[in-house]
């Protein structure tokens, strides 16, 4: 007979009831976390850079989840380490595209970015660089979902040359570089402007990264009377030569980009790196209008005034506000939204063009002062 | 040129300075290949090591400031040199010796992985990035050479060649004269003859280690003084133009050692001097190329005859 076989009432309840759970519980557990890359030298000659760009990364990802996350789903952030090598780099690129991220905030070095948003840029995923100053990046080929919350060289250079016109007039300039993208970039606009501007380059040579003994090119300088040299490189290089050029009696003054400004300089260089230059992006942490972002880097004991902080920051949040805005994580959709919009930044209003570039960005020319200090030159 | 002289003179001075440490670095290499035969690629590590246990010895010590600098100097010295040697011993003992015997090509490769693993041991102990050491040995002497034209002598640089001079005067006189030093020779013209004499042949292999690892262990700690700046990966490029060096001057000879690594360091010094600076690797190895095209042994390398 069938009755046994029949739920009572209650049962068929109970089960319904049960049920309903499960699937609330299910649901609860599908709230997604969404993943943002963050790629950069974790280890290497250049680790501070990409340190810095963790520190900004984080504090926006902090910020943004405190507040309800996006859409309800919180930020997560995960760790790549490419050394800022562009083998390592495309190896991460690829990791990356076979995991969950789709949103990455780096990498740091231009040598290592430009290919990895090859590959950011064929396979859909959004890629925002805070510190990556190579114009190539931009200028090579259309890339729709690759963008920089940072100025280019041919903005930065420009800047640096004009400060050596107006206020250093130097008799002899040397410009050396590293042979990399991002060295020689901006050397070449750097000794492009300046014999434009009728200052002849007595010598536009390349030195080895990596290398510990740069006498040799420092003898060459110091015989051809140079009192001011432009590096474009890295600090771990600019170090070894400030600290080799007063060793050998070289009187110059040195100038470099932003991959020259960090602390650790002043530890390699010592007294040597008094009264260097370099130019930076603009301080934002002085701009009354972030001063609860600054306070947020305090309290962690983060470093509010870095170079690459606040732009990682503005990284994070356009890529928070472009899911917001475009109601979804699916990267090529958001890409379209950042594309469209303008966002409020500690940088100030920030809208791309069609390359992925900012429309405007200040670079400022700084001191560095041997305790580690630095100042505004002017 | 007025300053043709003082420039060439500054040159000279940066190349053999450069070339000394280079030299001391291939003497390891050309002693082990002389004995065993095999290119022990985890030698440029060992120089490594040694410069970063000087470092670590100099940080400890710095803080008692009240001790005067030499000693400073000779005790990071002392140690780096007993804990370098013993890496240099612990590396044949385990990675190497077992493996004698065997096909030419296996401890080559145990070498190579050897190298790797020493780079990232001391990358994991030491932390990846570049570490700064203390400018102990500030100042120069300076030459006044042609129209105000300063040929400038750094105290660091003349450590080194004065060391470096010092250590090849004692190693060339130790390897003559010494027990030690002709069972070392001994072993090195003919292994199996001088096992058969009664020469404990691996308690020499393990000394030409330990020697060779000593060696580098004083380059590495010269130059973090000199340069300033360590890293986990110094010991990679420094050990290829150090094997470069030896290979030039006679792979298996000492003297040959000595000269090639001057060599090459004179000519990456005159190559970055003298023409743009991005050629210089280009000028050394081609310099290499060159010579081995005519003195396929090197330098000094003696031309082995083959008795049918």
């Amino acid at each position: 007979m069938g009755r046994n076989h029949e739920m009572k009432p209650s049962a068929r309840k109970g089960s319904a009831a049960i049920a309903l759970g499960l699937f609330a519980v299910a649901g609860a557990a599908n709230a997604e976390t969404i993943q943002i890359g963050i790629a950069g030298p974790m280890t290497g000659p250049v680790t501070q850079y990409g340190d810095m760009v963790k520190e900004g990364a984080l504090t926006a990802i902090e910020m943004i989840n405190a507040a309800g996350g996006v859409n309800g789903d919180q930020l997560e952030a995960v760790f790549f380490d490419d050394a800022c090598e562009p083998k390592q780099a495309v190896a991460v690129a690829n990791n990356i595209v076979s995991s969950d991220v789709r949103f990455v905030v780096g990498h740091v070095c231009s040598g290592s970015t430009i290919p990895a948003a090859d590959i950011y840029d064929n396979e859909g995923i959004v890629m925002i660089t805070p510190s990556a100053t190579a114009p190539a990046l931009t200028d090579d080929k259309p890339r729709s979902t690759i963008f920089r919350t940072i100025g280019r060289d041919d903005q930065q250079g420009p800047v640096a040359a004009r400060y050596i016109v107006e206020h250093i007039k130097p008799q002899t300039v040397a410009v050396l570089h590293d042979k990399q993208s991002y060295g020689q970039g901006i050397a070449t606009v750097v000794k492009r402007d300046l014999e434009a501007a009728n200052i002849p380059v007595a010598v536009f040579e390349g030195i080895n990264a990596g290398d510990s003994d740069y006498s040799a090119v420092i003898t060459k300088l110091k015989s051809a009377g140079v009192d001011f040299v432009y590096y474009g490189g890295y600090h771990p290089e600019m170090g070894l030569l400030l600290r080799q050029a007063r060793e050998l009696g070289l009187e110059a003054g040195f100038m470099g980009p932003e991959g020259v400004a960090n602390s650790e300089l002043v530890a390699i260089a010592g007294p040597a790196s008094e009264g260097m230059l370099m130019t930076l992006p603009a301080d934002f942490s002085q701009n009354p209008a972030n001063a609860e972002i600054v306070k947020a880097f305090q309290e962690k004991n983060r470093d509010a005034a870095g170079a690459f902080q606040l732009p990682a920051y503005a990284a994070v949040q356009i890529i928070a506000e472009g899911i917001a805005g475009a109601g979804t994580t699916d990267p090529v959709a958001v890409a379209e939204y950042i594309h469209a919009n303008t966002f409020e930044t500690p940088l100030g209003p920030v809208s791309y063009n069609e390359k992925g570039d900012l429309e405007s960005f200040e670079f400022v020319v700084f001191r560095q002062n041997s305790d580690g200090s630095r100042v505004p030159a002017n | 040129m007025a300053d043709f002289l003082p420039q060439f003179t500054q040159q000279l001075i940066n190349g053999l300075s450069l070339g000394a440490i280079y030299a001391l670095i291939a003497i390891g290499y050309t002693m082990v290949y002389g004995i065993i035969g095999m290119i022990n690629f985890a030698h440029g590590e060992i120089y490594m090591i040694g410069a970063y246990v000087s470092l670590v010895t100099l940080t400890a010590l710095g803080a008692q400031s009240g001790v005067p600098l030499p000693i400073v100097l000779g005790a990071a010295l002392l140690v780096s040199v007993v804990v370098t040697a013993g890496y240099g011993f612990a590396v044949e003992r385990f990675a190497y010796r077992p493996l004698r015997g065997g096909p030419r090509l296996v401890p080559l490769i145990s070498a190579i992985g050897m190298s790797i693993l020493l780079q990232n041991y001391v990358a994991l102990g030491q932390g990846a990035r570049d570490v700064s050491v203390p400018q102990l040995i500030a100042g120069g002497i300076d030459i006044q050479m042609g129209e105000g034209y300063s040929v400038v002598l750094p105290y660091s640089r003349l450590a080194i060649i004065c060391v470096t001079v010092v250590l090849m005067v004692a190693l060339t006189l130790f390897i003559q004269y010494s027990r030690m030093g002709r069972a070392c020779r001994a072993c090195a013209q003919d292994m199996g003859m001088s096992n058969l004499l009664g020469i404990d042949t691996n308690r020499v292999i393990s000394f030409t280690f330990m020697l060779g690892a000593i060696l580098a262990a004083v380059g590495g700690m010269l130059i973090g003084l000199s340069v300033g700046r360590l890293s986990p990966f110094i010991g990679f490029i420094a050990g290829l133009k150090a094997f470069t060096a030896a290979v030039l001057g006679g792979i298996g000879s000492i003297p040959g050692a000595m000269l090639g690594g001057i060599v090459l360091g004179l000519a990456e010094t005159f190559a970055a001097g003298y023409m743009p600076s991005q050629y210089k690797d280009v000028v050394a190895f081609s310099l290499l190329v060159l010579v081995l095209l005519f003195w396929p042994t090197g330098l000094l390398g003696k031309s082995r005859l083959e008795k049918v």
